[in-house]
């Protein structure tokens, strides 16, 4: 099947970058993507069901089969299969990488269902005037403006003329080259980083009014978690182990040794068993979505 | 009419109402002032990120590892911290690197300025000064991490294709002519995936990708999850944190086993590893640690207090 083959060599599935064939082939393929999108919209209501379970049903199916399925070991490209069972495995080894460029593409669309969502209901809201729209106004102002600056820098940036940008430090920058600074660097990575540093006030405030020993399973919880904050303080480790003899019975109880065997012989194998746990639970979740007898959420 | 109430607090509600604003102020200058007034604290590097720091010194000039950059300026705290320790060592070791992301599309220029700036200060300190393309590559952001995964585990070259980069003073070419991608057919050609992350790809590595071995350079949050898979031997190498960050600087500076006035020593290597005296080893481990420490004292003394003033609340209501 040569839709699913190895791209290359090339074949009629794609084409040089930047040729005029493949931007005919985009174009086509944008088209048949919109018919496909309309096609789907005007499907029958109990139709709908039995398509996605199909499509769900034959994804799943191929990454079943590429875990199962006995791969191929060290293949090079100009190998050949010996009998049908090495040409399925060699099939679906090279088609893996195909399907994995196809998730790709599917994953991006979803940047283009944010940006028309945010748009909707933010246009909507000033539209409307409703409460706090100004925010609204913030919100698309800030996106139009790092669109712009982004993609005017990127652009700039293709022109071999403008190849010194790459450089370090401010060499022909532009402009675009500083507002593109400003709104990515000056901007949004430091509240990004000013957003997340909040946490530990939180985190401060909640542990000293909710982390009290009132049962023996929360003093063990208490003890245990102090131990282990303490073995992170260089200074407390250190005094702890002065004067300790690692040959004698004392050396096990060095901070950074009960914090080891804390780690080793409680924490890991609880998280472990916590993960087992979780795992057999996805499992299961995943084989019935996979067969179609998950029901929660669809419509009845 | 609202009335105040006269009853004074007693000293064991006194310890459990410390108001908000109170702890917010001894927070923020417990973790402000180490950063204007720089301490050296007594360290002590944990076996994980000394495994890591010998799997690293142990690499041959010239090798090649694979990078999954996951992470933005959320974490920088930790995460740019990690990510600058691990580009010294590599940039002094002479190893090539290619680097991708799967988890935020922001992660893959947060990585380039981080790269470009290590690189500028080894060259600026007298040493080679790495260069995009030959010296290492960036393959950008992957939407889909699990997909995208598999096939770096099936195939790695197919991830490459279509893929450019910026070399120096040259516009965008194809990834695949970069000297770092060549000789490299498969992901059991790098040394090491090293995956420095923020999120939850680091179980997708885990789970899809078989032919190279991995080391993880994560969050201190992520730390406990982690340690499971590097105590069953599936990472090589664990760096968590800004405590993992001290210790690579403290490794750095001190090697491993080499007689010093701060010898660090394993138990785990006998070898002597050295580290790199005299250079610019002190990065964001020993600027944060020391925040990072007081900050851990104020919490154990936050919940100690709490904790007292509960049980003389109780006892004065027995």
């Amino acid at each position: 099947m040569e839709l699913l083959a190895q791209l290359a060599p090339k074949t009629f599935w794609n084409a040089p970058n930047g040729s005029s064939e493949l931007w005919v082939k985009i174009i086509i393929a944008f088209f048949i993507g919109i018919g496909f999108f309309i096609g789907m919209m005007n499907v029958p209501t109990q139709m709908r069901r039995p398509i996605v379970f199909t499509v769900t049903f034959v994804s799943g199916l191929f990454y079943f089969l590429f875990w199962i399925y006995p791969a191929p070991i060290n293949k090079a490209p100009e190998d050949a299969p010996r009998n049908t069972l090495e040409a399925f495995s060699f099939w679906i080894s090279d088609s893996q990488a195909v399907v994995a460029d196809l998730t790709n593409i599917i994953a991006s669309f979803l940047i283009g269902l944010g940006i028309y969502s945010l748009l909707r209901v933010h246009l909507g809201k000033i539209k409307k005037q409703q409460r706090d729209w100004q925010f609204s106004v913030v919100l698309i102002v800030s996106m139009l403006a790092m669109i712009l600056f982004g993609y005017v820098d990127f652009y700039m940036r293709l022109d071999p003329a403008n190849s010194k940008m790459a450089g370090s430090g401010y060499v022909g920058w532009t402009f675009w080259q500083f507002g593109r600074d400003l709104l990515f660097n000056g901007l949004l990575q430091n509240m990004d980083a000013g957003m997340f540093s909040i946490v530990a006030f939180y985190i401060l405030s909640a542990a000293y009014r909710a982390f009290r020993a009132r049962s023996i399973e929360a003093t063990i919880l208490l003890v245990t978690a102090l131990v282990v904050m303490l073995s992170l303080m260089g200074l407390v480790e250190f005094y702890w182990a002065q004067g300790v003899d690692s040959a004698h019975l004392s050396n096990n109880f060095k901070l950074d040794n009960v914090a080891r065997w804390l780690r080793g012989n409680v924490q890991t194998p609880a998280i472990r068993g916590i993960d087992f746990g979780v795992g057999i639970g996805l499992l299961a979740m995943g084989v019935r979505l996979w067969l179609n007898l998950e029901k929660t959420g669809s419509a009845s | 009419m609202a009335t105040l109430d006269p009853t004074p607090k007693s000293f064991a509600e006194k310890l459990q109402s410390v108001p908000k604003p109170v702890l917010y102020l001894v927070l923020f200058l417990l973790a402000a002032l180490p950063l204007f007034f720089p301490v050296k604290l007594p360290n002590k590097p944990i076996d994980a990120s000394i495994d890591f720091y010998a799997h690293l010194m142990q690499l041959p000039e010239g090798s090649k590892v694979l990078i999954s950059s996951d992470w933005t300026n959320s974490t920088r705290g930790e995460s740019m911290g990690e990510m600058e320790a691990l580009l010294r060592i590599l940039m002094r070791k002479g190893i090539k690197f290619v680097v991708y992301t799967t988890a935020d599309p922001q992660a893959p220029q947060v990585a380039r300025d981080t790269i470009r700036k290590i690189a500028d200060e080894e060259g600026k300190a007298g040493g080679y000064r790495y260069k995009p393309f030959e010296d290492y590559v960036i393959l950008g952001y992957y939407p889909n991490g699990e997909g995208t995964t598999s096939a770096i585990n099936n195939k790695f070259l197919s991830i490459c294709e279509g893929k450019k980069d910026w070399p120096e003073n040259s516009p965008p070419r194809d990834v695949l002519q970069s000297p770092v991608l060549q000789g490299i057919k498969s992901v059991s050609d790098f040394k090491y995936l090293i995956m420095v992350t923020a999120s939850s790809t680091n179980t997708v590595v885990l789970e899809r990708v078989t032919k190279a071995p991995l080391m993880f350079m994560v969050t201190g949050v992520m730390v406990p999850e982690n340690t499971t898979y590097y105590a069953s031997g599936q990472l090589k190498g664990l760096c968590g944190g800004v405590k993992g960050v001290y210790d690579l600087e403290t490794l750095m500076e001190d090697g491993l086993n080499v007689e010093g006035p701060h010898k660090v020593l394993s138990e785990k290597y006998t070898d002597v590893i050295p580290g790199f005296p005299g250079k610019q080893n002190a990065g964001k481990g020993n600027a944060y640690y020391p925040s990072l420490h007081f900050a851990l004292f104020l919490l154990i003394l936050a919940v100690i207090t709490g904790n007292v003033g509960m049980f003389l609340s109780k006892r004065k209501g027995a």
